[in-house]
């Protein structure tokens, strides 16, 4: 046998459908040439490959995600249209806005806020009680 | 029931019979998927897109090919999209990497003696590198390798699928596992320089 044949029939050989005769015949010509066992590893190692990842199962919950997928849909999926140009113009739109009012509510609210300051008019035991009048524990540890 | 007897009356507005031919077709669907995406979660997630897909055009299903036919028609399109869209230029620029064209790295690929379990990790080592040369075949090739290697489709059902002959459905194969054992020939050969 000759690496042509050899070759020709490897996947028969593989899949065990040659007769008796022509098996034996690859089966020596496999044990004398390196390139035939070598391309007969290539093949195992391919199929190998392709039934691991053909024998994987998806996720336990994928009907549950599709049915809910489609419970999503606006009721009767003919009457079911992507979202348009203008929804995700307006979509975009409430966000800015919102955004910008949230921003506008922070600054004045923030200017209304009047700190503390030393109050004038207290009697001189409670002077030190007052937040505003203490001096930093930085500057009294240094 | 029949599959045209529960589409008949999901577009009658009973969509909860659509779970029916989920959990019927969702395994070949994902396994279709997985033949040519080769990553589990991203499987999962055009599984869960074609059938999303398929519920909102199956007005469009004439009922003369079989809903099977019509779904892995789906799925076929859905993955070379796919593969088109997010990787094909990767993987390409990645396996002519592998093969010598840009010639910057060695890929290592030693050829395990026996069917041993130092397989198993020798499979590992490869399996990288299968997937690259069956991302490498022409899209006709592939669907005809997928369709046949991972779902176990007849020629018959393939030539339904692929809108072609049965003649023609054995030539792609053909022709792809010759492809395959080049590409990966090649590279064995290259390792040994
Ligand atoms: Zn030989």
């Amino acid at each position: 046998m000759n690496c042509q044949l050899c070759q020709k029939e490897m996947d028969a050989y593989r899949g065990g459908t040659l007769p008796e005769g022509i098996r034996i015949q690859v089966e020596a010509h496999l044990e004398s040439c390196d390139a035939c066992a070598q391309m007969n590893q290539l093949i195992f190692l391919s199929d190998k490959v392709m039934d691991e990842e053909k024998n994987l199962q998806s996720n336990p919950f994928l009907v549950t995600r599709i049915m809910a997928g489609i419970e999503d849909l606006a009721p009767g999926y003919e009457s079911y249209h992507p979202v348009s140009v203008f929804q995700k113009v307006l979509k975009s739109a409430i966000v800015a806005v919102s955004l910008a009012a949230a921003i506008f509510i922070g600054v004045v609210a923030g200017n209304l806020y009047k700190p503390a300051t030393p109050v004038n008019k207290i009697p001189v035991e409670m002077v030190y009680l007052n937040d505003a009048a203490l001096e930093s524990v930085d500057l009294l540890t240094n | 029931m029949t599959d045209n007897d529960i589409i008949a009356q999901i577009l009658q507005g009973d969509r909860n019979l659509y779970r029916k031919l989920v959990e019927k077709y969702q395994p070949m669907v994902f396994r279709t998927c997985m033949g040519f995406l080769h990553n589990k979660d991203d499987s999962d997630d055009l599984t869960q897109e074609i059938f999303i897909q398929a519920y909102q055009t199956l007005s469009g299903f004439k009922g003369d090919a079989g809903f099977s036919t019509w779904i892995y028609r789906i799925a076929v399109n859905a993955s070379l999209n796919k593969t088109r869209k997010s990787s094909k230029s990767l993987l390409v620029q990645r396996f002519e990497m592998v093969f010598g064209n840009s010639g910057k790295q060695e890929y290592s690929f030693p050829i395990p003696d026996s069917e041993n379990p130092e397989n198993i990790l020798i499979l590992d080592e490869h399996r990288e590198l299968v997937q690259r040369a069956l991302e490498s075949l022409p899209e006709n090739q592939r669907t005809a390798i997928v369709l046949s290697k991972y779902d176990d489709l007849s020629q018959r059902q393939i030539a339904q699928i692929m809108k072609t002959s049965e003649g023609a459905v054995e030539a792609l194969i053909q022709r792809a596992k010759a492809n395959l054992r080049e590409k990966l020939s090649a590279l064995q050969k290259k390792k040994k320089k």
